[in-house]
């Protein structure tokens, strides 16, 4: 890959996301942009993370991408493997830091989706994944940051299915419903980067991308996005130096960077 | 037993005869078969067509082993298939294998966890057969969830409390779920009751068992520790067999006991095309031509798939279709270095989206 080339939205992402990850913390992980990120973390400011994936490995040697979460680069010299109940154990015991999860659909109170879209169950338009683990890491891991793309369907007034329980309805109900964790904290996308607002947790603008402005980022979501008092600053980006390390040794092959031709 | 299911799941799901959903909660049936077996320690040996037929009957509970495409014992789910198994109820997490399980009618029912093809994204020969009604999802669960039902199962237990699944709508799409106040707390403090589940019959792929059935692997255990004790069949399938003497002192022992174990299969390469521990590489453009068909129609997952499964009589012909003894070896060489018991110089591991002209062997 040519390392001259501008920055791509996914490299923005991935950088963004990375930051979201502080030195010693143990983290969470499924395949894909959470993965670049980790590992440029890794590379970068964060040389002491953990990693934990669903299929037991953890800690593993870095080598290549992982394929799939079972497959031998989330393992690979793994100082232990464990079994699935009780790698998510570890997140439900408050040994595991942060989690990351990508979304089909997500709401303006952090609740995702990644079963189905449609408003009927046994016969959606289109079946997604399920949940895999992502219910689990959602509500065990202490902190919970969401990343993907961002246009009006993704970001939706309302979700076909809650998979993943963010804020549930605002207030107090995450806590009533008797989760045990903090929910999420953030969401990175291609726009920006989003909190919630303490009260409500509605959804709100924290920083947007370069070239985006509060009203574009507004025109890419289903729902109302509360905008802080005062000026939205802008997200920082990487410096070559980092865009250098993801291209040539995070993500070489391009597998999770580069935008399809 | 008579269960009491989850009223709001059984609605949302449009489950009426309720007799389906029983098997996989009934402890006490599922205590009765383990009683009911030989408990000797006996030579379990035999050839992977006799263990399928005396073992998986027609609408079993049939679990996916491991974890998608590394250690699941792939080529004892292909015999299921061509023996022409009818109606199973599928389950595991994650439960991927069964999707062109349904496409044979193998399956029609589901306890749905994760059917996907990760990185390559959703699977859509599955969404269109559960649109058609090939399948129907009888429960719906997070790996995590049913990760504690099984290990419930293994540990005695008729059912645990649970921190996950609260405020989702899979609880309200699983009739085995139910949200429950703490009996401990005088606060509020609501959890999820998750019950012990038992599938009637699994095929667990590992590195070597002996006869009797007590058997060892290599990297993730993933659940198949807990399906193992939970199931009512056990079907091991193994890269070799060894002796009772190598179980013994192998630094490792065993990790599944023999009394878990119905049949033992030696079957090497049991759990290609996907990857296996230690052994062998997965057959990349195997899956990358089936997900880019999958994708495009159901004509074209049929042809594929009677190609592979149809169209072999065993593992054996999988294999030359890829390459034969070529495969093998290089196979064997991208293992060994993805797991760091060899050099990586000269060794590939990228992947490459499927193209018309491409071509199945594992080339580079």
């Amino acid at each position: 890959m040519s390392n001259d080339k501008p920055m791509n939205p996914l490299e923005m992402i991935a950088y963004v996301l990375s930051r979201q990850i502080e030195d010693n913390e143990v983290i969470y992980i499924g395949t894909g942009l959470p993965m670049v990120a980790a590992i440029l973390a890794k590379k970068t400011h964060a040389p002491h993370i953990t990693f934990v994936y669903e299929s037991g490995g953890q800690d593993p040697e870095q080598l290549e991408m992982p394929w799939s979460v079972g497959g031998p680069m989330t393992w690979r010299k793994s100082p232990i493997i464990m079994e699935m109940s009780y790698s998510f154990g570890q997140a439900a015991a408050g040994m595991v830091d942060k989690g990351f999860l990508g979304f089909a659909q997500i709401d303006m109170y952090g609740n995702a989706n990644t079963h189905m879209i449609g408003s009927e169950f046994t016969n959606p338009k289109v079946r997604l994944t399920g949940s895999g683990g992502n219910n689990d890491v959602s509500s065990l891991v202490d902190k919970l940051i969401y990343v993907g793309l961002q246009d009006q369907n993704k970001f939706a007034k309302k979700v076909d299915f809650i998979t993943s329980p963010g804020w549930l309805e605002g207030g107090e109900s995450r806590k009533n419903a008797g989760l045990l964790n903090n929910g999420p904290v953030a969401v990175i996308t291609s726009a920006g980067v989003y909190d919630f607002e303490p009260e409500t947790h509605r959804m709100r603008i924290k920083t947007l991308h370069p070239g985006v402005s509060p009203e574009l980022a507004q025109l890419a979501s289903g729902f109302e996005l509360v905008r802080p008092a005062g000026a939205i600053p802008v997200t920082e980006t990487p410096s070559k130096e980092i865009l250098q390390i993801l291209r040539n040794e995070v993500d070489p092959s391009g597998l999770f960077i580069s935008l399809p031709s | 037993m008579n269960f009491d299911y989850n009223q709001e799941a059984l609605k949302n799901l449009k489950i009426e005869d309720t007799s389906l959903l029983d098997r996989l909660v009934d402890y006490r049936s599922a205590r009765e078969a383990h009683l009911k077996k030989d408990h000797s320690q006996r030579d379990k040996r035999m050839s992977l067509h006799e263990a399928v037929a005396e073992y998986v009957q027609d609408g079993d509970i049939w679990c996916d082993s491991s974890f998608s495409y590394v250690r699941s014992a792939i080529q004892g789910w292909w015999e299921i298939i061509r023996q022409g198994k009818k109606n199973l109820q599928a389950i595991g997490s994650p439960n991927t294998n069964q999707t062109y399980g349904v496409m044979y009618g193998t399956v029609s029912h589901t306890h749905a966890s994760y059917t996907g093809a990760e990185m390559r994204g959703i699977d859509k020969m599955f969404s269109r057969n559960l649109k058609e009604g090939k399948v129907k999802i009888i429960s719906d669960w997070s790996h995590g969830l049913m990760a504690q039902g099984f290990k419930a199962a293994q540990l005695g237990m008729p059912g645990c409390f649970s921190k996950q699944g609260l405020g989702s709508d899979i609880i309200n799409h699983n009739p085995y779920l139910k949200v429950m106040q703490n009996p401990m707390s005088k606060d509020s403090d609501p959890c999820v009751f998750v019950p012990a589940i038992f599938p009637d019959v699994v095929i667990i792929h590992v590195n070597a068992a002996d006869m009797y059935g007590n058997a060892r692997f290599y990297g993730p255990a993933v659940n198949d520790i807990a399906t193992a004790a939970a199931s009512r069949k056990v079907i091991i399938t193994c890269e070799e067999i060894v002796s009772n003497y190598d179980i013994r002192y192998h630094a490792k022992g065993a990790q599944i006991p023999f009394n878990n174990i119905d049949a033992v299969v030696e079957l090497p390469f049991g759990a290609a095309p996907g990857y296996m521990p230690n052994e062998y590489y997965w057959m990349r453009y195997f899956w990358e031509k089936f997900f880019s068909w999958a994708n495009e129609s159901e004509e074209r997952c049929k042809e594929f798939f009677d190609e592979f499964i149809m169209g072999t009589k065993n593992v054996n012909e999988l294999i030359e279709k890829v390459g034969g003894l070529d495969w093998v070896t290089k196979s064997r060489r991208r293992a060994k270095a993805a797991e760091g018991n060899n050099e990586t110089d000269g060794v590939s591991f990228v992947y490459k989206i499927w193209e018309n002209g491409m071509d199945v062997k594992d080339i580079d």
